[in-house]
Protein backbone atom coordinates (compact mmCIF):
# COMPACT_ATOMS: atom_id res chain seq x y z
CA UNK A 1 0.00 0.00 0.00
CA UNK A 2 1.24 3.48 -0.87
CA UNK A 3 2.43 5.44 2.14
CA UNK A 4 0.73 8.71 2.98
CA UNK A 5 3.06 11.65 2.32
CA UNK A 6 3.93 14.04 5.12
CA UNK A 7 5.85 17.30 4.96
CA UNK A 8 8.17 16.62 7.87
CA UNK A 9 8.82 15.13 11.26
CA UNK A 10 10.74 16.36 14.29
CA UNK A 11 11.36 15.32 17.86
CA UNK A 12 12.00 17.29 21.00
CA UNK A 13 14.71 17.02 23.61
CA UNK A 14 13.93 15.21 26.87
CA UNK A 15 11.08 16.83 28.78
CA UNK A 16 8.86 16.24 31.78
CA UNK A 17 5.09 16.57 31.98
CA UNK A 18 2.64 17.88 34.56
CA UNK A 19 -1.13 17.23 34.45
CA UNK A 20 -3.23 19.39 36.74
CA UNK A 21 -6.96 18.93 37.06
CA UNK A 22 -9.86 20.03 39.21
CA UNK A 23 -13.13 21.86 39.28
CA UNK A 24 -13.14 25.29 37.75
CA UNK A 25 -11.45 27.83 39.94
CA UNK A 26 -11.56 31.59 39.84
CA UNK A 27 -7.89 31.47 40.70
CA UNK A 28 -7.14 30.88 37.01
CA UNK A 29 -4.69 28.04 37.29
CA UNK A 30 -3.24 28.41 33.80
CA UNK A 31 -2.32 31.98 34.56
CA UNK A 32 -0.89 31.02 37.97
CA UNK A 33 1.26 28.21 36.54
CA UNK A 34 2.53 30.31 33.64
CA UNK A 35 3.44 33.06 36.11
CA UNK A 36 5.39 30.52 38.19
CA UNK A 37 7.32 29.34 35.14
CA UNK A 38 8.01 32.93 34.10
CA UNK A 39 9.44 33.67 37.55
CA UNK A 40 11.77 30.66 37.15
CA UNK A 41 12.62 31.63 33.53
CA UNK A 42 11.38 28.30 32.23
CA UNK A 43 10.10 27.85 28.68
CA UNK A 44 6.95 25.75 28.22
CA UNK A 45 7.48 23.42 25.25
CA UNK A 46 3.90 22.17 25.19
CA UNK A 47 0.66 23.26 26.79
CA UNK A 48 -2.94 22.15 26.50
CA UNK A 49 -5.79 23.47 28.55
CA UNK A 50 -9.52 22.93 28.44
CA UNK A 51 -12.60 23.13 30.59
CA UNK A 52 -14.62 19.97 30.34
CA UNK A 53 -18.07 18.95 31.37
CA UNK A 54 -19.04 19.72 34.98
CA UNK A 55 -16.57 22.64 34.87
CA UNK A 56 -13.65 20.24 35.29
CA UNK A 57 -10.50 22.06 34.30
CA UNK A 58 -7.50 20.24 32.81
CA UNK A 59 -4.06 21.70 32.25
CA UNK A 60 -1.09 19.80 30.83
CA UNK A 61 2.34 21.25 30.21
CA UNK A 62 5.83 20.02 29.36
CA UNK A 63 9.11 21.65 30.32
CA UNK A 64 12.75 20.62 30.18
CA UNK A 65 13.51 17.43 32.15
CA UNK A 66 16.19 19.21 34.22
CA UNK A 67 13.49 21.41 35.82
CA UNK A 68 11.37 18.44 36.93
CA UNK A 69 12.31 18.32 40.64
CA UNK A 70 12.22 22.07 41.22
CA UNK A 71 8.78 22.60 39.65
CA UNK A 72 7.36 19.39 41.08
CA UNK A 73 8.29 20.55 44.57
CA UNK A 74 6.57 23.93 44.14
CA UNK A 75 3.39 22.53 42.57
CA UNK A 76 3.03 19.96 45.32
CA UNK A 77 3.50 22.50 48.12
CA UNK A 78 0.42 22.87 50.28
CA UNK A 79 -1.70 25.77 49.10
CA UNK A 80 -0.35 26.09 45.55
CA UNK A 81 -3.23 24.20 44.00
CA UNK A 82 -6.84 25.01 44.91
CA UNK A 83 -8.62 22.48 47.14
CA UNK A 84 -9.82 19.49 45.15
CA UNK A 85 -7.20 19.85 42.43
CA UNK A 86 -4.93 16.93 41.64
CA UNK A 87 -1.50 16.78 40.09
CA UNK A 88 0.09 13.96 38.14
CA UNK A 89 3.62 14.32 36.95
CA UNK A 90 5.93 12.19 34.86
CA UNK A 91 9.53 12.61 33.88
CA UNK A 92 11.24 11.52 30.67
CA UNK A 93 8.72 12.41 27.99
CA UNK A 94 9.30 13.74 24.48
CA UNK A 95 7.27 15.39 21.74
CA UNK A 96 7.03 14.11 18.19
CA UNK A 97 5.67 16.64 15.71
CA UNK A 98 4.33 15.62 12.31
CA UNK A 99 3.77 18.16 9.54
CA UNK A 100 0.96 16.72 7.45
CA UNK A 101 0.08 17.41 3.81
CA UNK A 102 -3.32 15.78 4.00
CA UNK A 103 -6.06 15.03 6.47
CA UNK A 104 -4.85 15.64 10.02
CA UNK A 105 -7.57 13.30 11.37
CA UNK A 106 -6.35 10.42 9.24
CA UNK A 107 -2.76 10.93 10.40
CA UNK A 108 -3.93 11.18 14.00
CA UNK A 109 -5.85 7.91 13.64
CA UNK A 110 -2.98 6.09 11.95
CA UNK A 111 -0.55 7.10 14.72
CA UNK A 112 -3.02 6.10 17.46
CA UNK A 113 -3.56 2.64 15.95
CA UNK A 114 0.12 1.95 15.21
CA UNK A 115 1.45 3.18 18.55
CA UNK A 116 -1.24 1.25 20.45
CA UNK A 117 -0.19 -1.91 18.59
CA UNK A 118 3.40 -1.36 19.79
CA UNK A 119 2.30 -0.30 23.32
CA UNK A 120 3.74 3.18 22.77
CA UNK A 121 1.77 5.57 25.00
CA UNK A 122 0.23 8.92 24.07
CA UNK A 123 0.24 11.42 26.93
CA UNK A 124 -1.13 14.44 25.07
CA UNK A 125 -1.88 15.84 21.61
CA UNK A 126 -2.28 19.30 20.15
CA UNK A 127 -2.38 20.74 16.65
CA UNK A 128 -1.44 24.01 15.02
CA UNK A 129 -2.07 25.24 11.50
CA UNK A 130 0.54 22.93 10.01
CA UNK A 131 1.48 20.36 12.64
CA UNK A 132 0.28 17.65 15.02
CA UNK A 133 2.31 17.15 18.20
CA UNK A 134 2.20 13.97 20.29
CA UNK A 135 3.69 13.63 23.77
CA UNK A 136 5.07 10.17 24.46
CA UNK A 137 7.56 8.30 26.62
CA UNK A 138 11.09 9.57 25.87
CA UNK A 139 12.59 6.12 26.35
CA UNK A 140 10.41 4.86 23.49
CA UNK A 141 10.80 7.87 21.22
CA UNK A 142 13.13 6.12 18.75
CA UNK A 143 10.66 3.25 18.39
CA UNK A 144 7.80 5.76 18.01
CA UNK A 145 9.73 7.56 15.23
CA UNK A 146 10.43 4.25 13.47
CA UNK A 147 6.72 3.42 13.48
CA UNK A 148 5.93 6.81 11.95
CA UNK A 149 8.63 6.41 9.31
CA UNK A 150 7.07 3.04 8.38
CA UNK A 151 3.63 4.62 8.10
CA UNK A 152 4.38 7.81 6.21
CA UNK A 153 6.61 8.97 3.39
CA UNK A 154 8.95 11.79 4.31
CA UNK A 155 10.43 14.21 1.77
CA UNK A 156 13.83 13.08 0.44
CA UNK A 157 15.59 16.23 1.61
CA UNK A 158 14.15 15.96 5.07
CA UNK A 159 15.87 17.93 7.84
CA UNK A 160 17.36 16.03 10.81
CA UNK A 161 14.73 14.73 13.23
CA UNK A 162 16.65 15.54 16.37
CA UNK A 163 17.45 19.14 17.28
CA UNK A 164 21.09 19.95 16.56
CA UNK A 165 21.17 23.29 18.31
CA UNK A 166 19.72 24.12 21.68
CA UNK A 167 18.68 27.74 22.20
CA UNK A 168 18.56 29.46 25.53
CA UNK A 169 17.32 32.87 26.40
CA UNK A 170 20.15 34.34 28.41
CA UNK A 171 19.68 36.60 31.43
CA UNK A 172 22.69 38.64 30.34
CA UNK A 173 22.27 41.35 27.74
CA UNK A 174 25.61 42.55 26.42
CA UNK A 175 26.02 46.01 24.94
CA UNK A 176 28.01 46.75 21.77
CA UNK B 1 26.66 21.69 20.30
CA UNK B 2 25.13 24.43 22.40
CA UNK B 3 24.23 27.91 21.23
CA UNK B 4 23.12 30.69 23.53
CA UNK B 5 20.94 33.27 21.84
CA UNK B 6 20.87 36.60 23.60
CA UNK B 7 18.13 39.07 22.84
CA UNK B 8 15.85 41.46 24.63
CA UNK B 9 12.32 42.43 23.72
CA UNK B 10 10.58 45.11 25.76
CA UNK B 11 7.35 43.74 24.26
CA UNK B 12 7.14 40.20 22.93
CA UNK B 13 6.99 40.30 19.15
CA UNK B 14 4.42 38.39 17.13
CA UNK B 15 3.80 38.17 13.39
CA UNK B 16 0.17 39.11 14.00
CA UNK B 17 -3.10 37.59 15.09
CA UNK B 18 -5.21 35.38 12.88
CA UNK B 19 -8.77 34.25 13.47
CA UNK B 20 -11.04 31.46 12.38
CA UNK B 21 -14.71 32.00 13.17
CA UNK B 22 -18.02 30.12 12.95
CA UNK B 23 -16.71 26.94 14.48
CA UNK B 24 -18.16 24.34 16.81
CA UNK B 25 -16.18 22.97 19.75
CA UNK B 26 -16.86 19.27 20.18
CA UNK B 27 -15.54 17.48 23.23
CA UNK B 28 -15.78 13.71 23.66
CA UNK B 29 -14.17 11.10 25.86
CA UNK B 30 -13.41 7.38 25.73
CA UNK B 31 -11.96 4.76 28.01
CA UNK B 32 -8.20 4.58 27.41
CA UNK B 33 -8.67 0.96 26.35
CA UNK B 34 -10.65 2.27 23.32
CA UNK B 35 -7.65 4.12 21.88
CA UNK B 36 -7.09 1.59 19.07
CA UNK B 37 -10.72 1.41 17.83
CA UNK B 38 -10.88 5.20 18.12
CA UNK B 39 -7.73 5.49 16.01
CA UNK B 40 -9.30 3.17 13.43
CA UNK B 41 -12.40 5.37 13.41
CA UNK B 42 -10.28 8.50 12.78
CA UNK B 43 -8.46 6.70 9.95
CA UNK B 44 -11.69 6.01 8.06
CA UNK B 45 -12.06 7.54 4.63
CA UNK B 46 -15.53 8.86 5.58
CA UNK B 47 -13.87 11.43 7.85
CA UNK B 48 -11.26 12.66 5.38
CA UNK B 49 -13.52 15.50 4.29
CA UNK B 50 -13.49 16.91 7.82
CA UNK B 51 -11.08 19.79 8.26
CA UNK B 52 -10.63 20.39 11.98
CA UNK B 53 -9.03 23.76 12.65
CA UNK B 54 -7.74 22.65 16.02
CA UNK B 55 -7.48 19.38 17.96
CA UNK B 56 -6.26 18.70 21.47
CA UNK B 57 -6.29 15.63 23.62
CA UNK B 58 -5.85 15.09 27.34
CA UNK B 59 -5.00 11.66 28.66
CA UNK B 60 -5.54 10.42 32.22
CA UNK B 61 -4.86 6.95 33.65
CA UNK B 62 -8.22 5.67 32.49
CA UNK B 63 -9.57 8.09 29.88
CA UNK B 64 -8.67 9.91 26.68
CA UNK B 65 -10.63 13.05 25.85
CA UNK B 66 -10.58 15.11 22.66
CA UNK B 67 -11.51 18.64 21.75
CA UNK B 68 -12.15 19.22 18.04
CA UNK B 69 -12.92 22.62 16.52
CA UNK B 70 -14.76 22.12 13.26
CA UNK B 71 -16.61 24.41 10.86
CA UNK B 72 -20.28 24.44 11.95
CA UNK B 73 -21.46 22.53 8.89
CA UNK B 74 -19.00 19.65 9.52
CA UNK B 75 -19.81 19.04 13.16
CA UNK B 76 -23.02 17.07 12.61
CA UNK B 77 -21.23 14.47 10.48
CA UNK B 78 -18.69 13.76 13.19
CA UNK B 79 -21.31 13.48 15.91
CA UNK B 80 -23.49 11.10 13.87
CA UNK B 81 -20.51 8.89 12.97
CA UNK B 82 -19.24 8.79 16.56
CA UNK B 83 -22.62 7.81 17.98
CA UNK B 84 -23.17 5.17 15.32
CA UNK B 85 -19.76 3.52 15.36
CA UNK B 86 -18.14 4.14 18.74
CA UNK B 87 -20.38 5.97 21.23
CA UNK B 88 -18.29 8.15 23.56
CA UNK B 89 -18.60 8.07 27.34
CA UNK B 90 -19.29 11.80 27.28
CA UNK B 91 -20.00 14.39 24.63
CA UNK B 92 -20.28 18.17 24.69
CA UNK B 93 -20.91 20.69 21.96
CA UNK B 94 -20.42 24.48 22.12
CA UNK B 95 -21.10 26.91 19.28
CA UNK B 96 -20.32 29.35 17.87
CA UNK B 97 -16.69 29.55 18.89
CA UNK B 98 -13.69 31.23 17.30
CA UNK B 99 -9.99 30.55 17.31
CA UNK B 100 -7.37 33.25 17.61
CA UNK B 101 -3.84 32.08 16.91
CA UNK B 102 -0.43 33.67 16.62
CA UNK B 103 3.27 32.95 16.51
CA UNK B 104 6.40 35.03 16.76
CA UNK B 105 10.13 35.14 16.03
CA UNK B 106 11.20 33.89 19.46
CA UNK B 107 8.24 31.66 20.32
CA UNK B 108 9.59 28.24 21.11
CA UNK B 109 12.88 29.36 22.60
CA UNK B 110 11.94 31.92 25.21
CA UNK B 111 9.98 31.93 28.43
CA UNK B 112 7.07 34.22 29.25
CA UNK B 113 4.82 33.79 26.17
CA UNK B 114 2.21 31.74 28.05
CA UNK B 115 2.17 34.14 30.97
CA UNK B 116 1.76 37.16 28.68
CA UNK B 117 -1.13 35.40 26.90
CA UNK B 118 -3.06 33.96 29.83
CA UNK B 119 -2.55 36.90 32.19
CA UNK B 120 -3.74 39.32 29.52
CA UNK B 121 -6.92 37.38 28.83
CA UNK B 122 -7.55 36.77 32.52
CA UNK B 123 -7.26 40.50 33.26
CA UNK B 124 -9.63 41.24 30.39
CA UNK B 125 -12.15 38.81 31.92
CA UNK B 126 -12.12 36.49 28.91
CA UNK B 127 -12.72 32.80 29.46
CA UNK B 128 -10.58 30.46 27.38
CA UNK B 129 -12.54 27.37 26.36
CA UNK B 130 -9.46 25.49 25.22
CA UNK B 131 -5.91 26.24 24.21
CA UNK B 132 -2.90 24.50 22.76
CA UNK B 133 0.67 25.72 22.49
CA UNK B 134 3.44 23.72 20.90
CA UNK B 135 6.79 24.84 19.56
CA UNK B 136 6.14 28.25 18.05
CA UNK B 137 2.39 28.80 18.05
CA UNK B 138 -0.41 29.68 20.44
CA UNK B 139 -4.00 28.59 19.69
CA UNK B 140 -6.87 29.91 21.81
CA UNK B 141 -10.50 28.82 21.51
CA UNK B 142 -12.96 31.43 22.75
CA UNK B 143 -16.67 32.11 22.67
CA UNK B 144 -17.23 33.94 19.37
CA UNK B 145 -18.51 37.10 21.09
CA UNK B 146 -15.17 37.43 22.97
CA UNK B 147 -12.90 37.41 19.94
CA UNK B 148 -12.71 41.19 19.28
CA UNK B 149 -12.04 41.96 22.92
CA UNK B 150 -9.38 39.22 23.06
CA UNK B 151 -7.52 40.51 20.01
CA UNK B 152 -7.64 44.04 21.36
CA UNK B 153 -6.19 42.95 24.72
CA UNK B 154 -3.50 40.74 23.15
CA UNK B 155 -2.48 43.53 20.75
CA UNK B 156 -1.80 45.74 23.78
CA UNK B 157 0.52 43.11 25.27
CA UNK B 158 2.33 41.82 22.17
CA UNK B 159 4.07 43.89 19.53
CA UNK B 160 2.85 43.07 16.05
CA UNK B 161 5.82 43.01 13.65
CA UNK B 162 5.34 45.43 10.76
Amino acid sequence: MEKMKIGGLKQSLELCQFDLGGVHSTKEMTSKVSKLLLSKKINMEFLTQSTHRNKHHQLTFCISQDKFSAISEILKKKGFLPIGWEINSRGHVGIITIFPHQSAIKILGAVMVSWAAQSIPIYGITTSLSAISFVTNYQEIDKAIEVIQDLFQLPEDHAPLKPEIRYYQSDTVKGD
Amino acid sequence: METIAVYWESRIKTYGFQRISDLALIEFSYALSDIKPLGKFFSKDDLKTLRPKFILSHVTNHEISFVFCLPLKENKGLRTSLEKILPPTSYRYIHPVSIIFFHGPHFGDRYGIADATFSTLSKAGIQILASGCSSASVFLVLAQHDIDKAEEALAETFEVAK
